[in-house]
């Protein structure tokens, strides 16, 4: 079974400061560590697995700078058998134009492929839309938030995905396919230094995205802003055990703790 | 006729409380409203003007495959819709996506607010860290998926008029199968008066033995937000957010989390919330009552200090 996962390089903003430049035209991200999307380190695992299992191969494609390369060289040491850049010069803010990239790509360089993967969003934009326009533009059918994939044939799969609560339903899909893959479907592997270092060996293919970009533009940023203020925490400062006998005087108050 | 027209989100025969931010977003867009529903035993309660009633069964109402096929019919009918509305849920996402997808509109998803004097929509990104104001192009329509708890107030009261559909075909290629319910687990974490609440903050798995101790001696309950579920730190029972469970204790006190919307959106409502975290823009800060800057070790390891005096 011959499967396509996408995998992105994003940054990793959680427990840093995010600027905005340029009077909102911008966003520095310079001093920011990037890392490979959250989501999409399930997929690469889930791909890997069902290879694995198959007897197919994974192809890992990321659309991003140059430096993409290295959640590539990450996707092949977790055991993908090839990777491409689709190389960008700027970043792409509309899910559309990706999607319509990634459609062309696959179809006009013949790429096989029975399943698709990508992950459910990613972290930085969270639009969680590629894989289901993607899916339309090639015509497939597609499920989302997939935690989970029960059976695997060759003409089908029957896979779980996940909605509000807890609550899940079990859906078939005819294959090809496109699958967005949820967090927790899976443990993925650990990866060292080492193995992403060997996994540079593996020749990665590197493609200019702009050759295959033929949809316009459908949305457009035109400022960056600092989301509203809501009023916000009353923040307990000073010395940590005077800060923490704060903590535990509010606890007193609310009457859980005695 | 210019309208913008609301999918309802349905889910085991319940109209979904989240379809009142769809309203009240299309309400801002000042057009005719309609609202295409799945015929059922839903309780609509009166939102839009117009109501389109579509004789399918529920599951294939959310067949992506199928409401592709069903709006480019709507269209047919009455015309294209200026804005296609769906909600910011597992289904809304999918459902909006392949929508766009194979009408070839412009998508905002994740929609938290709207500018209607400059048609600006607001995005979040980085986990609410910034917000992207858009613009869509061409002749202003579009699809949008909207956060629910954004745009709660709206105009509309009246009884709306009813109008059924007929049938299109399902798409065949995805086939719902049946639901599956969550196990029961050994803690009902929603009946808890006080959570302590972990994040990936805290690190790793290591450190889950001296949280569940310091929630023991606090008498609070261990609960968690999705990454440490998901790491199999703590069992799926003790998930707090819109895939894991709502709570509403008296203290939620959440350590090392960042304060992404799907966790908020299950714990805003508790009547406390106190949120430690090293960084001081860390989005949840916004939604606490109290908050400290700081690391959570730090912090639990005083607390224990204090407490064993
Ligand atoms: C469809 C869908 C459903 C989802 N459902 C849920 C859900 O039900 N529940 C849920 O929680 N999430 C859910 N998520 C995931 C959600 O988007 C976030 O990824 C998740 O909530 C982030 O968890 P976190 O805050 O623990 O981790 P992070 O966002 O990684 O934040 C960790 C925080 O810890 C802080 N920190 C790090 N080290 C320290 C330290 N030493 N001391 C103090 N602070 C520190 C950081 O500053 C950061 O703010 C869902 C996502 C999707 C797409």
């Amino acid at each position: 079974m011959n499967l396509l996962v996408f995998t992105k390089r994003v940054p990793a903003t959680q427990e840093e400061e995010v600027r905005i430049i340029d009077d909102g035209k911008g966003i520095d991200l310079a001093k920011i560590p990037f890392k490979v999307n959250d989501w999409d380190n399930y997929s690469v695992e889930e791909a890997v697995r069902i290879a694995e299992k198959t007897e197919g191969t994974v192809t890992a494609i990321s659309m991003g700078d140059r430096e993409s390369d290295e959640v590539l060289r990450r996707a092949i040491a977790m055991g993908a058998h090839n990777g491409s850049l689709l190389q960008l010069t700027e970043p792409l803010h509309d899910p559309s134009q990706r999607a319509a990239i990634a459609c062309n790509f696959i179809k006009k360089e013949n790429i096989p492929f029975d399943l698709i993967f990508t992950g459910v969003q990613s972290e930085d934009d969270q639009f969680a839309a590629m894989g289901g326009i993607l899916a339309a533009k090639l015509d497939l059918p597609y499920v989302s938030m997939v935690i989970g994939i029960d059976e695997i044939e060759k003409e089908y799969v029957i896979v779980r995905r996940e909605l509000e609560g807890g609550l899940q339903e079990k859906i078939r899909v005819s294959l090809p396919a496109i699958l967005a893959i949820q967090s927790g479907i899976n443990e993925p592997r650990y990866v060292s230094i080492m193995g992403v270092r060997k996994a540079s060996k593996v020749e990665r293919k590197v493609y200019e995205a702009e050759v295959y970009n033929d949809a316009p533009r459908l949305i457009e940023v035109e400022r960056w802003v600092y989301p509203p203020k809501k009023g916000g925490a009353r923040m307990l400062a000073g010395e940590l055990d005077a800060v923490c006998k704060d903590l535990l005087g509010i606890l007193k108050e609310k009457g859980v703790y005695q | 006729m210019s309208y913008a027209l609301i999918v309802a989100e349905v889910r085991k025969g319940i109209f979904e409380e989240r379809n009142l931010d769809s309203a009240g977003f299309a309400s801002l867009l000042q057009k005719e409203t309609v609202l295409l529903i799945p015929e059922g035993p839903y309780e609509i309660p009166p939102i839009t003007e117009r109501v389109l009633k579509v004789p399918v069964e529920e599951a294939t109402f959310l067949n992506p495959l199928f409401m592709s096929t069903l709006i480019q019919k709507v269209t047919e009918l009455k015309g294209k819709p200026d804005a296609v509305i769906f909600t910011s849920s597992s289904s809304g996402t999918e459902l909006a996506s392949y929508s766009a997808g194979k009408l070839g509109l412009p998508l905002i998803t994740d929609l938290s607010a709207y500018d209607k004097e400059r048609a600006v929509f607001f995005k979040s990104y980085y986990s609410d860290k910034i917000f992207g104001e858009f613009k869509v192009k061409g002749e202003g329509q579009f699809i949008a998926t909207v956060r629910s708890g954004s745009f709660k107030e709206f105009a509309v009261t009246k009884i709306p008029a009813t109008e059924a559909m007929e049938a299109v075909a399902a798409g065949g290629e995805r086939t719902f199968l049946g639901y599956v319910e969550e196990e029961k687990g050994e803690i009902d974490i929603t009946k808890a008066e006080f959570l302590l609440s972990v994040g990936r903050g805290i690190g790793s798995k290591d450190e889950i033995a001296d949280y569940e101790e310091l929630a023991g001696i606090l008498r609070a309950v261990l609960s968690g937000s999705r990454p440490v579920i998901d790491k199999m730190w703590l069992p799926k029972v003790r998930q707090v957010g819109t895939s894991g469970k709502t709570v509403k204790p008296k203290v939620y006190l959440a350590m090392g989390i960042s304060g992404a919307f799907q966790h908020i959106a299950g714990m805003k409502d508790s009547e406390c919330i106190i949120a430690v975290n090293k960084d001081p823009e860390a989005p949840i800060f916004q939604y606490a009552h109290f908050g400290i800057v700081s690391d959570v070790h730090k912090v639990r390891d005083k607390l224990k200090d204090i407490v064993r005096g």
